[in-house]
């Protein structure tokens, strides 16, 4: 418990320091709401404010994604200046540094989708309360498996090169196959096949469950799903933070 | 093997050690063994092993085949007893630049499983230890070299080990940065602790109980400096001549073991000074400089494999009377 505690509160204490990455994770999400709002809003036939409150839930699974794989990526940064091994030979078992790093990513991600949370009723969203909880729980659970994601693909890798390539062959497509931009159940059926094994789309369907009130798959379907991905995930990184310099 | 219960386990061990890359056999059966409150270095060129064997001894990687054991403890089945009485300063720098000083060392007293207070009191105690008080709010990037060494030396103290381990703890460091970095580590011992270090500089390693010279995976040679030198038998005769090759030939052709190394023609001889000037009236070359000296590291290690240890000696030259202390 308190090795969780030390890998959390040291990733914590850097992004405080780190003022840069501090200030663009704060308006990051302002980006991608007014320019896929007001970009995307402008040609679909959804139409202005309509279109706006479709792709909210999209547009946290976007932020939430992004930063949290980002912030796990640092993980590979610090196995190249060598930081890393000072963690690893601490006396903290191997779940605890991929549970702390996990969360700590996941709050980390959190952190612009607070702003989007803060901006709900200038978007003109009367959330009742209940609706709320329902979206701050979906946020938090969509949070943790993107970073677990991230976590257990970062964890593997020893150079920095692979960055670009982990966000154009993984993360993008994950993005736009989940349905964040455009509704499931009016896609092709291959694309509707391949959502199924995205994470990303259960993430973004419990979201905007709790924003429109309606879902493609049913919630309790997305729980386990997500569930699933962070257990097997957190394994996966347990595994290779284990196995120290060996992989 | 087992360790009765009145004989306290040596501080280290290690067994038939080997380590293999895939093809790369790097490290080939590896004995040895550092009794506690010793300083052990172990000191070869770059690429000898040091660094797989040090990354085995401190849990980071297991071994191939073999086994050891730090105080006590199998560095494969037990690492988490290994790495609770342990403390490690690498070679790469282990510091959040962007962390205070303290910072960095509260957190690591955290990952040491200390309270949040008691990790507090633990980092001031090892600035003030240190000297390192005035830095204490600083960002660690802004140190310079010596000041980041002494931090990474507080860091790897952070829980009170038993036993220190050093890899190339000082490279890079300037003579004063580097004996004090040694000055502290000479305390360490003095209170009880025990280190084992990595070095490939002789003189690094000189101030060590016992040192193992390793090559290729090898342990080629173990003992004390003395013990050591006394292996070269003898005074060391270092010849600069005009062409060294020239002369080592003609040495050769005289029934004497000549080495070429950057430094001129070694002879290792049991009368170095009665035969330097046979020498000089016989050689072929001019002889520009000739020097008559004890054994030193760097002659034991040239001696046993031909070669020289790649860096040369860490100080440029003795400073001359007169300088800074």
């Amino acid at each position: 418990m308190r090795g969780l505690f030390a890998v959390v509160m040291l990733d914590l204490k850097r992004l405080w320091v780190d003022r840069v990455r501090l200030v663009s994770s704060l308006i990051q999400p302002l980006l991608y709401l007014f320019v896929l709002g007001s970009g995307l809003g402008a040609s679909s036939t959804l139409g202005g404010k309509g279109y706006l409150h479709y792709i909210y839930p999209g547009v946290l699974g976007l932020s939430l994604l992004f930063s949290s794989v980002f912030a796990a990526m640092l993980i590979v940064f610090d196995r190249q200046i060598g930081f890393l091994k000072a963690v690893l030979v601490a006396p903290v078992s191997r779940l605890a540094i991929a549970l702390g790093k996990i969360l700590s990513g996941a709050l980390q991600a959190l952190v612009p989708a607070t702003v989007l949370l803060v901006l709900l009723p200038l978007l003109g969203l009367d959330l009742s309360p209940a609706a709320l909880v329902e979206l701050v729980g979906a946020m938090l659970l969509a949070a943790i498996t993107f970073s677990a994601l991230g976590v257990a693909t970062a964890a593997r890798f020893r150079s920095t090169t692979v960055f670009p390539i982990i966000s154009n062959a993984v993360l993008l497509p994950m993005f736009f196959l989940s349905g964040a931009l455009y509704p499931l159940d009016r896609a092709p059926t291959w694309l509707r096949l391949l959502a199924h094994v995205d994470p990303v789309a259960y993430a973004v369907d419990l979201m905007r469950g709790a924003v429109l009130g309606r879902t493609v798959y049913p919630p309790l379907l997305s729980i386990a799903v997500l569930t699933g991905f962070i257990v097997v995930l957190t394994w996966l990184a347990t595994r290779v933070f284990a196995a120290g310099e060996d992989t | 093997m087992i360790d009765s219960p009145a004989a306290p386990s040596p501080a280290l061990e290690a067994r038939g050690l080997h380590k293999r890359y895939g093809a790369v056999h790097a490290l080939r059966g590896i004995d040895l063994s550092v009794r506690r409150g010793e300083m052990f270095a172990l000191l070869g060129p770059n690429g000898a092993g040091k660094t797989t064997l040090f990354s085995i001894l401190a849990t980071l990687l297991r071994p191939s085949e073999g086994e050891a054991r730090v105080l006590g403890f199998d560095t494969v089945r037990e690492r988490v007893q290994v790495r609770q009485r342990i403390g490690i300063v690498f070679q790469e720098p282990a510091l959040e630049g962007k962390l205070s000083v303290r910072d960095n060392l509260y957190l690591m007293g955290l990952f040491y499983g200390l309270s949040s207070r008691a990790a507090k009191a633990r980092s001031i105690e090892l600035l003030r230890m240190l000297g390192l008080e005035e830095v204490a709010g600083r960002e660690a990037q802004k140190l310079s070299g010596g000041q980041k060494r002494r931090v990474e030396l507080a860091r790897a103290l952070v829980a009170t080990p038993e036993l220190l381990f050093l890899d190339e703890a000082t490279l890079g460091l300037d003579v004063d940065a580097r004996r004090q970095f040694w000055a502290e580590v000479r305390r360490y011992v003095g209170a009880g602790g025990s280190v084992f270090l990595t070095t490939h500089y002789m003189d690094e390693a000189e101030p060590a109980d016992r040192i193992a010279l390793i090559d290729h995976g090898r342990i080629i040679a173990l003992g004390s400096p003395q013990e050591l030198k006394a292996r070269v038998g003898g005074g060391v005769l270092l010849l600069a001549t005009d062409d060294d090759a020239q002369a080592a030939a003609w040495l050769r052709e005289h029934g004497h073991h000549p080495e070429v190394s950057e430094r001129g023609v070694l002879l290792v001889e049991p009368e170095p000074a009665t035969l330097l000037p046979v020498l000089l009236a016989g050689l072929p070359v001019r002889t520009r400089r000739a020097e008559v000296h004890e054994p030193s590291l760097e002659d034991v290690f040239l001696k046993l494999t031909g070669r020289a240890l790649e860096g040369g000696p860490a100080k440029p030259a003795p400073r001359a009377a007169g300088g800074r202390p």
